[in-house]
């Protein structure tokens, strides 16, 4: 039997998110929020654990109420539980902040074999959770991981994937993993499961009524990290000089001009 | 800082008084097995030298490792390419490399000597440490910055690009000492290299790391063939996105890198439409490079692309569309299809490569 907590983010899907080159501003309206897709592998990766060796899969997730829609998505794949963090005094946290309610909320579960997080969230991609949720929990982590290959006797045995190799490590129970981007195939909703999670209200929600932690530890105020201004991107200044015409001719211009820049290796 | 901002902060993050954290740290990250430092660290004695300049304060090397002979040269590098000092904590139990214990030596070292700054690379293994050691020193931290200054106050300013690559981020940490961040690989260029740079090497005792005890055993590691030059190293980069559109387009942007020596790397439409493995992605969610030259071909220049090749010499684009935005980002530009062009450009580089060999 295992006992996996896995931490989802509901994020704004970025690829929807277009420029206003006019206007000059970014077009958010309409731009619809999906569970990070990062995260898909590790709910995939929590829920594998189950099926071999029986247990619970508890998802949880800091967010506004809206993030109910992405605990109730991953409850369609098979998931056991799902908490929605959710309070107004939490609002405004950086990653500190932010792994401490998670910290916190994971120590109010109880016992448990794993903590799988994503490797990183698509509209803030810090990868800072896992490590700093680990931190929260002076638990030992993993980072990278693509699978895990063994658990039971309050170790585990986990494969991670760097650049240019991969490692094995067994490690001690609890422990906090992240998964490598796109190591799982993540399996598909049920709709009987969805519909279940809806018509049920399966999402519990806990605010800080319920956590109880210090206002001055969570939210904007909890957080060291201030963003002081948002500027827009300057631009590399290049020469922008454009042939339009025979290929031929084109590529003639072009050697020429690399080799006045003297960028060729012959 | 007055103790009255104190009192409205979190007290299990306790109280830490600005003025009593001098230096800019970067921590070096070592290659065991080649016994090399990562070009990636000695890049950020760059901004490390800027900050400390700007902060009338020195410049520190951190390393940690279990290879002395390793460890001695990638001190002396950190000097010549700009450290004032270099703390290296050697010793047998930092072997094998261990995420966990390495960032609490690293934590533990900053709470005895009090930097300002603490620099990492985002390399994975920055990025993995420098979030556990933050939080051991209950400080905040920001990732992947492309840009640091310093503002009125003496604080750091953190620059990245968030959410889309439009848009910079300005990110302070005012009230926490010190004041973490990693930075991208490749936007900083490496400080040139002096041998003449006389700087201090300071070995520290093991007592950092008195009751750290690894709790992830690496059991065994196989390391992966690598037979080119990984894309953000590479001085000729071929870029290919979704005009290129084919295997059979990609094995051309193969030929056209061979001949330049270089290697082919594309855009996250091409990864997606498995034309080239995710490790080669150039952008915002793939990888910086800093080529020579860069020919994007087939690729529409979409923000999070072309903040992907800032760092690059020359930059050109071949796209059949006059009014694709990578134009913009290009020194010289051919309206195009790339079927007529690139086969043109291997016929004339064929003959240049032949021409020099002759001679
Ligand atoms: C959060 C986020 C992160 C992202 N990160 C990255 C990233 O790291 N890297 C990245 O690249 N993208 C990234 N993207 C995606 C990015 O926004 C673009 O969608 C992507 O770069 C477009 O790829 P492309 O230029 O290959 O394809 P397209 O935009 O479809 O452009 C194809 C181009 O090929 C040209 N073309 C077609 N046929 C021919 C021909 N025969 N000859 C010549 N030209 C031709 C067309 O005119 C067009 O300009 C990210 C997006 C988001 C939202
Ligand atoms: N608000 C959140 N609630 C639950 N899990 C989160 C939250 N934010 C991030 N995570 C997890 O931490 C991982 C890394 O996120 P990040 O550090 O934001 O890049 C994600 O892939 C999620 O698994």
């Amino acid at each position: 039997m295992v006992r996996v907590v896995v931490g989802i983010k509901w994020v704004p899907n970025t690829q929807a998110v277009r420029f206003d080159p006019k206007t000059g501003t970014l077009i958010r309206e309409g731009v619809p929020s999906i569970v990070n897709p990062h995260d898909l592998d590790a709910v995939e990766l929590a829920l594998k654990l189950r099926d071999r060796y029986g247990g619970e899969v508890i998802a949880i997730s800091m967010a506004p109420p809206s993030a109910i829609k992405g605990l109730e998505h991953v409850l369609g794949m098979g998931v056991d539980r799902a908490i929605l963090i959710s309070d107004r005094v939490f609002a405004g946290a950086d990653t500190l902040a932010t792994s401490y309610v998670l910290a916190n909320a994971i120590r109010r579960l109880g016992s448990f074999d794993l903590i799988i997080f994503g490797q990183e969230t698509i509209d803030s991609s810090t990868a800072h959770i896992p490590a700093q949720v680990a931190s929260w929990l002076d638990l030992p982590y993993v980072y990278y991981v693509e699978d895990v290959e063994e658990l039971g006797g309050g170790r585990a045995v986990v494969r991670r994937r760097l650049e240019d190799r991969i490692e094995w490590y067994e490690i001690e129970l609890p422990a906090v993993i992240a998964t490598a981007m796109h190591s799982q195939q993540p399996r598909p909703v049920r709709l009987s499961y969805k519909l279940r999670a809806k018509t049920e209200r399966r999402v519990e929600v806990w605010d800080n009524k319920v956590l109880g932690l210090d206002e001055r530890c969570v939210g904007l105020r909890g957080s060291p990290t201030v963003v002081t201004k948002v500027t827009w991107m300057p631009e590399v200044p290049r020469k922008r000089q454009v042939f339009r015409g025979d290929p031929r001719e084109a590529v003639k211009w072009l050697i020429e001009k690399l080799r006045e820049e003297g960028v060729l290796p012959y | 800082m007055a103790a009255v901002e104190c009192e409205k902060l979190c007290p299990e993050w306790g109280c830490t008084d600005p003025s009593e954290y001098r230096g800019v740290w970067v921590v070096g990250e070592l290659d065991e097995e080649a016994g090399t430092i990562s070009e990636y660290s000695l890049q950020l004695l760059t901004p490390a030298r800027m900050v400390a300049d700007k902060r009338g304060t020195w410049v520190e090397g951190v390393l940690l490792g279990y290879d002395r002979g390793a460890l001695e040269r990638a001190a002396r590098e950190m000097i010549y390419h700009g450290a004032d000092r270099v703390r290296v904590l050697y010793s047998e139990r930092l072997k094998p490399y261990n995420a966990e214990v390495y960032a609490k030596a690293i934590a533990r070292t900053a709470e005895r000597y009090k930097p300002e700054v603490v620099f990492f690379a985002a390399t994975m293994r920055g990025r993995e440490l420098a979030p556990y050691v933050a939080n051991t020193l209950r400080t905040g931290i920001t990732a992947d910055c492309t840009q640091f200054d310093v503002d009125k106050d003496g604080n750091l300013l953190m620059i990245r690009p968030p959410f889309a690559a439009i848009l910079l981020a300005y990110i302070k940490t005012p009230n926490r000492r010190p004041q973490m961040a990693t930075a991208r690989p490749n936007v900083f260029p490496t400080p040139p290299r002096d041998e003449s740079r006389r700087g201090e090497v300071v070995w520290e005792d093991e007592s950092l790391l008195e009751g750290i005890r690894p709790r992830a055993r690496l059991l065994k590691v196989r390391r992966l063939e690598r037979r080119e030059t990984p894309i953000e190293k590479a001085e000729y980069v071929v870029a290919g996105g979704r005009g290129v559109g084919t295997p059979e387009g990609f094995r051309m942007l193969e030929e056209l890198a061979n001949l330049l020596g270089g290697v082919v790397a594309g855009s996250r439409k091409a990864v997606d439409l498995g034309l080239i493995p995710h490790e080669k992605q150039v952008g915002q969610t793939g990888k910086s490079v800093r080529a020579k030259l860069y020919i994007a071909v087939g690729i529409s220049g979409a923000a999070q692309h072309v903040i992907g090749i800032r760092e690059c010499r020359v930059v050109v684009a071949i796209n059949k569309d006059p009014e694709a935005p990578i134009f913009r980002h290009a020194d010289y530009g051919i309206v195009a299809d790339w079927k007529d062009v690139v086969p043109l450009l291997i016929q004339e580089l064929r003959k240049l490569a032949a021409e020099r060999g002759r001679r």
